[in-house]
């Protein structure tokens, strides 16, 4: 994790190395406990029930985890530094769900002698709903 | 300060100054939650979305989020890695407050500092409220 990839191993139209994870209600629990955050529509299963969502949901930072947990896996310490996501959550994820985080490189431009590498990312369900989506840049 | 009602958060409101320790253990407990990475753990860094996650977390102790909300949308930069055991400061103000048919809107902005001062992370976070 201290490395920076090198510029020349990275190419326009390369796929990011995807991050699956299945999603239990002891997960959603877990999250809670360790951020803090007790949202009943997380926590509450009768609460979540009679809500429009129907039942209890995973906090959207434990599914943008996935997500910065595959930037760290391609670019390093370029993402715990030099790393810029913007993302809209666009379904739940819910307790049973298979999320897989993936991503891919849709160019590299200089800016000041700078290289920043801009990425598409998302986030899918097991039927292929998309529950995350938005775009990261990587300073290099 | 009891928390602020969200009927009473206005653009422009500014949440009191917050500090929190990303301590191993703190750590520990957000990798276990998140599940894997423990690489964090043995190169003595925090994943940069744990620094996000309590700063919200934190922000969001200072006024009554209404039941039913939701995250909507998210936008962070990293701009300094931080090591375990940093103590952040985080502070936040209301960027956007709209009302969309059966939903407010409320756009929150987000900075953190460690204990030299030095931004390490700024954002923005809307999130989804029933009206």
């Amino acid at each position: 994790m201290d490395q920076k990839p090198k510029l020349s191993d990275i190419h326009q139209g390369d796929s990011l190395p995807s991050v699956v994870k299945q999603i239990t209600q002891k997960d959603i629990n877990l999250y809670a406990e360790a951020s803090g955050d007790f949202n009943p529509i997380h926590v509450d299963e009768s609460f979540a029930a009679q809500t429009p969502l129907g039942g209890t949901i995973a906090h959207g930072m434990l599914i943008l985890a996935y997500i910065s947990e595959m930037m760290t896996e391609a670019f390093g310490q370029s993402w715990l530094s030099g790393g810029k996501l913007s993302v809209r959550f666009k379904a739940p994820a819910r307790p049973g769900d298979t999320i897989t985080a993936s991503g891919k490189i849709d160019s590299i431009e200089h800016k000041e002698g700078i290289p920043y590498v801009n990425c598409s990312i998302e986030s899918c369900n097991q039927k292929g709903e998309t529950v995350i989506t938005g775009g990261a840049v990587v300073k290099l | 300060m009891p928390p602020t009602s969200f009927d009473q958060l206005a653009v422009g409101h500014e949440f009191p100054s917050t500090s929190y320790e990303l301590s191993e253990s703190v750590i520990g407990k957000y990798l276990e939650a998140v599940g894997g990475q423990q690489h964090f753990l043995t190169s003595g860094i925090v994943p940069p979305l744990a620094i996000a996650a309590y700063a919200m977390t934190a922000l969001s102790q200072s006024f009554s989020v209404p039941k039913g909300a939701i995250h909507a949308a998210q936008e962070l930069e990293f701009l300094k890695s931080v090591p375990i055991g940093t103590t952040i400061s985080c502070s936040g103000k209301v960027a956007q407050k709209v009302q969309r048919g059966q939903l407010y809107l409320l756009v929150l902005e987000i900075s953190a500092l460690n204990q030299d001062k030095e931004k390490v992370l700024s954002g923005k976070a809307t999130v989804a409220v029933p009206v």
